[in-house]
């Protein structure tokens, strides 16, 4: 299983749960690509269901699946479809048709209740629908996926770069990976070889020598310091950029852009995206330029396509499944790409049937049935259960981040756990510096907790402040004004003023 | 209400400027949205630290520093202003114990276990001196804005050039039970006599005969000297205080001090109200208008003195579509350069790190042309361009020596 996205993690649970021999390689950490780079939506696949009606169909199939299965990674915000002053109003009524079509359970609602719901929307909106949306946490979700796969025998290595698919004639035998930490070299045998390497599909294919067109869809996204709305609010329209605003955990995502990038690893967000986010988030909540923004980034989206296509907007949103024996003559790998998040769970099924098939088996999928761990009981995350659980017993531990509560209990756990010396590991795991102060009080204290938990020696705990501080600013400074621009100069006096991190021996 | 002065900010800039002009005899008005950046930086002076290598003695550089930089504040505060600036607060605030001068910086570990170079300190602060090297260890008392263990890792290896060997111990101290107590819970408890013996009980049999004693400071609110003597004579070690994350413990004791000061001169200090507005004519500023809880109140004065701070106190502000702005008088502001406002690399030096008011050597404001926009308007501290004081180890410096001129410019034009 090559790729450690929401796709490669429901790909390795599912593998491992009918029984397979699994072993899932990741280039660097769990959800680090563009799983862990989108907006949060769960689509109801309203935003797809007068475009796109296949894509629409698999997202509320799945939609409602994940409810049962992933509830514990869900915020059950519901979702609006709004008509704004700059929208055609026609358009609710393809919009209801194309729902009813596709069977997602779409209301209309009257507009005041809209603005009682959600009281900063603007007032001059002229429709609303509303639609289950919901807010998807991208880690949670992968790292369940992986917990469960590893309770059902599957390995997880990641920081395994895929150097080389063995082949032998036309069958691709395994693959030769290297562990970017340490430089080791590992030969790992597969009968197949599932690549779900999102939109380096096309990277990881032709080193077994087939050629797969995945088109990366930069995507921007910008995070807002509230929640500026408690519900998923679309634009009532053709998607287009910047008409979807997440709320998800405690800060709200604007989102997005759709350019076809050359590769996926580079992927720079320029200053007239950042302004065309804003101002389309004027036209959902008025004042929205006046609002703190966190931070800007970027996403590639797998979007795969059969012949060269300019606007990758035009390429559809659902997945695709090759099968490297039937399209290519070559055996013992499949290919899964396109699709998202929302629809993981439907994509990594195929894949596996696929791989079942090349291996000449035959075993039942049971992942739209059994739940991941920690969503047993089917109850959905709510927002503040941190603080719920923290408020009666204030004194009782050390809050290391305080923006997302995050104790120190909690970190040592989750650092031992992790055996990293990387703090974006933490961050990803816990949300760790993903507050208002982007880490201005965090970053020092988790460096002094990492530095005793893991023995680290005085240069790998300075690597990894700096690293963290690097990668906070990253999504920062493209982005920085106002209050937030306040915030990041008291990081500067804590961090260059106070401690003189920038003097430190590395 | 007519004032004599009526400062805005009640960062170190303001205060000093507020205490000079009290002690002369004038009705003095401070107005501040809230505390000052006091609050988040230790009250060691910093004249000049860091200028692309370590600075040794700031009374060598400073000129060459203000003629290399012609923007910057120093550049037009001259070195003698700048100690009479450091004498005054010596003489001032006798309680600080402040020791040391231009000549020589010291040279104090930071809480990551870099290294900080500073002219002036308290003397709760002075024995951290890394100058002649020796033996120190660092104390944790289970605060988690210090880590004594990875200070001491780095400060080893640090000062490979002087003879440093640092090494840590974890006190368990849990103040009255609680788990999460701040550097301002701890400061509280060290002023309790029955928390300082459980600390010097802790320590003893632990520190070995030559090695000096850090603490993050939180030794004390009110009265750290005292503290700092009592943990200097039980411990029979040389004892000082490290600074730690905000709020600065050893920053609210100067806020403090000051106001107090201001106060007993007969000042007045509103914390907790913004001014949004001026009215001026002839080229003068008559009043300031401040929002105030029920509705605006204008309080005029013969003289004002801006200290709002930069973008950290929202002196200076910076919106989505990139406009700065200064925020009472609407100032000009220097400007960048076309370009990135930031760049990629965090540890770079940023295009609007120099950002902030312009200022003829008298301290008044300018238009874009040099010429002062207002005769009884003076700017001090961090409002000011031209400084990177996170970076130069200026921050203090520059407040303490531009409210000091802004104050001896307004007494000056009285006489």
């Amino acid at each position: 299983m090559i790729g450690g996205g929401s796709t490669g993690a429901g790909v390795a649970r599912d593998a491992a749960m009918r029984g397979l021999k699994t072993v899932l390689v990741e280039r660097k950490d769990l959800a680090d690509g563009t799983t862990g780079r989108f907006h949060g939506l769960m689509h109801s696949g309203g935003r797809y269901a007068v475009k796109d009606p296949d894509a629409a169909k698999e997202c509320i199939a799945e939609n409602l699946i994940l409810r049962r299965t992933a509830s514990d990674c869900i915020e059950d915000t519901g979702g609006l479809f709004v008509t704004t002053p700059w929208d055609d109003p026609a358009f609710g009524d393809s919009f209801v048709v194309g729902c009813e079509a596709t069977g997602i359970p779409v209301e209309e609602i009257a507009v005041s209740e809209a603005l009682r719901r959600e009281p900063r929307l603007d007032p001059g909106i002229s429709r609303a629908f509303t639609v289950p949306d919901a807010a998807l946490d991208p880690w949670k979700l992968v790292w369940a996926c992986a917990r469960s796969a590893q309770e059902h025998g599957a390995q997880i290595l990641l920081y395994h770069r895929v150097v080389d698919l063995e082949r032998d004639g036309q069958r691709v035998t395994g693959a030769l990976v290297r562990n970017e930490l340490t430089g080791e070299e590992l030969q790992i045998h597969a009968d197949v070889v599932v690549n779900a390497a999102g939109a380096w599909a096309g990277q990881v294919a032709e080193l077994a020598g087939c050629r797969v067109s995945v088109l990366p869809g930069k995507g921007i996204m910008i995070a807002m310091n509230h929640r500026l709305v408690n519900t998923v609010v679309n634009r009532c329209k053709m998607p287009a950029d910047g008409d979807i605003l997440v709320p998800i955990r405690t800060v709200c995502v604007i989102g997005t852009t759709d350019v076809r990038v050359a590769d996926p690893d580079e992927l720079e967000v320029t200053q007239s995206e950042i302004d065309e986010m804003l101002d389309e988030g004027e036209k959902l909540v008025p004042g929205f330029r006046e609002a703190r923004a966190l931070r800007v980034w970027a996403g590639a989206r797998p979007l795969f396509s059969q012949e060269e296509v300019a606007d990758t907007r035009e390429v559809s949103r659902s997945h695709a499944l090759l099968d490297h024996r039937d399209r290519d003559g070559v055996e013992g790998i499949v290919t899964i790409t396109g699709g998202k998040t929302t629809t993981f769970r439907l994509m990594a099924q195929a894949a596996v049937d696929a791989a079942c098939a090349q291996l000449g088996i035959e075993r039942p999928c049971r992942t739209h049935e059994e739940p991941l761990p920690d969503s047993e009981d089917g109850s959905f995350y709510v927002l503040g259960s941190r603080l719920r659980a923290r408020e009666p017993v204030p004194q009782s531990e050390e809050i290391i981040c305080e923006c997302e509560l995050i104790t120190r209990q909690r970190l040592e756990e989750a650092m031992e756990r992790r055996r990293t010396g990387n703090l974006d590991d933490i961050r990803r795991t816990l949300r760790l510096g993903m507050g208002p102060c982007q880490g201005g009080f965090c970053i020092y204290r988790a460096t002094g907790i990492l530095h005793a938990v893991e023995r680290l020696d005085h240069h790998a705990a300075n690597v990894a402040l700096l690293s963290f501080l690097q990668e906070r600013w990253k999504g920062a400074h493209p982005i920085l004004y106002g209050d937030q621009l306040r915030q990041a100069r008291l990081d500067d006096w804590i961090f260059q003023g106070l401690l003189g991190v920038q003097h430190l021996p590395t | 209400m007519t004032y004599d002065t009526v400062v805005i900010g009640a960062g170190l800039a303001g205060l000093t400027a507020a205490l000079r002009l009290a002690d002369e005899g004038g009705r003095v008005l401070v107005v501040a949205k809230g505390v000052g950046s006091t609050h988040l930086a230790p009250a060691t002076i910093d004249v000049l630290g860091f200028d692309g290598g370590p600075v040794e003695s700031p009374a060598q550089e400073l000129s060459r520093f203000g003629e290399a930089h012609p923007q910057h504040p120093y550049a037009s505060l001259s070195i003698d202003l700048i100690a009479a600036s450091i004498e005054w607060l010596k003489t001032r605030l006798p309680a600080f114990g402040y020791r040391g001068g231009l000549e020589e910086n010291f040279v104090l570990p930071t809480a990551v276990g870099a290294v900080k170079r500073s002219a002036v300190v308290p003397e709760t602060m002075a024995a951290g001196d890394l100058r002649a090297g020796g033996r120190f260890l660092f104390v944790g008392l289970g605060l988690k804005d210090f880590f004594p263990a990875y200070l001491a890792d780095n400060l080893g290896h640090v000062s490979a050039d002087s003879a440093v060997s640092a090494r840590a111990i974890e006190l368990e101290t849990s103040p009255g039970g609680e788990a999460d107590v701040s550097s301002v819970g701890f400061a509280r408890r060290f002023e309790q006599s029955t928390f300082r013996n459980a600390v010097v009980r802790g320590l003893a049999g632990q520190v070995e005969r030559d090695e000096r004693v850090g603490f993050p400071a939180v030794l004390g609110l009110q009265d750290a000297g005292k503290v700092w003597r009592e943990l200097e004579e039980k411990l029979e070690r040389p004892v000082f205080e490290v600074a730690t994350l905000p709020p600065s413990v050893s920053g609210i004791r100067l806020f403090e001090a000051m106001t107090a000061a201001v106060r007993k001169a007969g000042g007045r200090i509103l914390i907790g109200q913004t001014v949004t507005g001026a009215e001026a004519s002839n080229g003068r500023v008559e009043a300031v208008v401040v929002q105030a809880a029920a509705r605006p109140t204008t309080y005029r004065a013969g003289s004002f003195v801006l200290a709002s701070g930069g973008f950290a106190s929202g002196g200076v502000q910076l919106d989505s579509y990139g406009k700065l702005r200064e925020a009472v008088f609407d100032l000009a502001v220097s400007h960048a350069e076309d370009g990135p406002r930031f760049l990629p690399d965090y540890l770079d030096e940023q295009p609007l790190d120099r950002v902030g008011v312009l200022v003829d050597n008298g301290l008044r404001p300018t238009d874009g042309d040099g010429r002062p926009l207002y005769e009884n308007l003076h700017a001090a501290g961090a409002t000011l361009a031209g400084a990177v004081p996170w970076r130069e180890a200026s921050g203090n410096g520059v407040s303490l020596a531009s409210g000091y001129a802004a104050a001896a410019a307004i007494l000056e034009s009285d006489s």
